[in-house]
């Protein structure tokens, strides 16, 4: 992976993520870590390498198809990307609305998910007026509100307090234990001795794991990625 | 809180604000150039009517003749070609007539018998059987030296080629005008995508088609495309009303009464929608095409 004609940012990336499994993606600033997400998240292409998401091959997936992919994977962006002019509501109910669900289950379902992320009161504000958390919560609403099978947070606890974190990982947690596949990108070491999940660690553009002994290597994940030379 | 489905999720642009002021002012001019053609068009049709089936017969005065002896041929070359086969009626004008096709260049005080005026006979033909031009030519000169026929051939031919001319211009002014409203919405909406590049990531991120997100620039395009006509089309209808009225206080002989008909009125009031119809579809590609190149 690279941008231009700049170095490449991300070189040996092999790895798979087993359905429903939770993973930790750490490394310092500008190891890689947003680029690795992005191209998980389909927002880029590989120069070079394999990439292969809920089965399919993203080098070939006819461009069509790619909206009915990123619909299953759910993203927390690091600067959250709400859209100010809308509000807290119609921000959350993005997802639902672009798939083309009716508005009377797009209300339910969204005003079910405000109260449960405590967001109730604040449902027709608009993100500049939420405060730092408050905002994360909206951002991780929108991105769990169309209940994806891939759950990708950019430093989710970033702009919130220890225990605001904490309580943001329990429900990642609650989220993974339905099914959902999680990979978080943190700084915070507190967050991964805390919460016992594997590592994913990058570094100069190279990719290590630490497997916790619990967990075994799936062979079909909904997504791998091989650092190798397409044929 | 609660919007339809596909409704606008960009805000609202200051720049668009002046975008149907524009399409406004294509249309009006549209609307002129249009309604010009179609009255061109008509007026052409009704000459053509009034003159195809029928010539003048000029019969020129000759020196030191009296007005008895001038009425006299008159009279029987009117009653020659009254006879003549293929002619359905010949007429001589009366002198009040002709005095009135001169008024406009000799004003409507003129003596008039006092000036050596040829007179002129109209004649109509049985259009299922006209006569020969040339054999009427010879048949009248061999009647009387002095005539001269007129079948309004050279004239209605160079009439019929200026209206052609002024008819073509009309409807390219239309077309440049339709090619400028594509242009303006081209532009219009890059500037749209390039203020709300934000909205337009995130849409595509979570999983908006390409035309979902289209979708969002077309029914602005539209409801600016479709504001802008109707405002543009009132304005035409205005100045074609004053125009029209205008015109019905000129009293003059030169043009036969023309006015816009039903069906006209029906093209014009079509012309709003044309500009909503282009407005949609040139946004619609404009957002495709160059969404087609994100990931």
């Amino acid at each position: 992976m690279r941008y231009g004609t700049g170095p490449e940012v991300l070189r040996e990336v092999t790895f798979s993520l087993a359905p429903g499994s939770f993973h930790f993606l750490t490394g310092r600033s500008g190891a890689g870590k947003s680029s690795l997400l992005k191209l998980m998240y389909l927002a880029h292409r590989p120069s070079r390498g394999l990439i292969t998401l809920f089965d399919e091959d993203i080098a070939t997936v006819p461009h069509n198809r790619l909206p009915m992919l990123r619909r299953r994977i759910g993203v927390v962006f690091q600067e959250f990307r709400l859209l100010n002019h809308l509000s807290a509501f119609d921000n959350v109910a993005l997802p639902l609305r672009v798939a083309g669900v009716r508005d009377s289950t797009v209300r339910k379902h969204v005003k079910e998910l405000l109260q449960w992320t405590g967001l109730a009161d604040h449902m027709n504000a608009r993100p500049p007026t939420l405060s730092g958390g408050q905002q994360q919560r909206v951002a991780i609403a929108r991105a769990i509100i169309a209940k994806p099978n891939l759950l990708l947070a950019d430093e989710p606890t970033g702009n919130v307090d220890e225990a605001m974190g904490v309580r943001l990982l329990y429900l990642f947690e609650e989220l993974n234990r339905m099914g959902t596949t999680i990979v978080i990108a943190t700084h915070s070491e507190a967050l991964i001795s805390r919460f016992h999940h594997p590592v994913l660690h990058l570094e100069g553009g190279v990719l290590t794991t630490t497997m916790p002994p619990a967990d075994g290597g799936a062979a079909s994940g909904p997504f791998r990625s091989t650092g190798e030379h397409r044929p | 809180m609660i919007r339809r489905h596909g409704d606008l999720l960009l805000s609202r642009e200051p720049s668009a604000r002046l975008v149907p002021w524009i399409i406004a002012l294509m249309t009006y001019v549209a609307c002129l150039m249009l309604a010009g053609s179609l009255l061109l068009a008509e007026l052409l049709d009704r000459w053509t009517d009034d003159l195809t089936g029928t010539v003048t017969v000029q019969v020129m005065p000759v020196e030191g003749e009296s007005v008895e002896v001038m009425t006299d041929r008159v009279d029987k070359l009117v009653t020659l070609l009254q006879r003549t086969h293929g002619v359905a009626a010949a007429r001589a004008l009366p002198s009040a007539e002709i005095a009135a096709l001169l008024e406009p260049w000799l004003g409507g005080g003129a003596r008039l018998d006092e000036l050596p005026l040829p007179r002129l006979i109209d004649v109509t033909f049985d259009e299922t059987s006209p006569p020969s031009m040339a054999a009427l030519r010879t048949m009248l000169s061999n009647a009387d030296p002095a005539t001269v026929l007129d079948d309004h051939g050279v004239w209605q031919d160079q009439l019929a080629g200026l209206i052609g001319a002024l008819g073509a211009v009309a409807s390219f002014i239309v077309a440049l005008v339709g090619v400028a409203t594509v242009g303006i919405v081209i532009f219009a909406t890059r500037s749209g995508m390039a203020a709300h590049q934000e909205v337009i990531e995130v849409l595509h991120l979570i999983g908006a088609r390409d035309v979902f997100i289209a979708r969002q620039f077309q029914n602005l395009a539209l409801s600016q495309g479709l504001r802008g006509g109707l405002i543009g089309i009132v304005l035409g209808a205005a100045t074609l009303w004053a125009l029209s009225r205008a015109a019905a206080h000129l009293d003059t002989s030169m043009l036969p009464p023309v006015s816009l008909a039903t069906w006209h009125w029906a093209v014009l009031a079509g012309l709003p929608l044309a500009t909503a119809v282009i407005a949609n579809w040139t946004a619609k590609h404009t957002v495709v095409r160059s969404l087609r190149k994100l990931v």
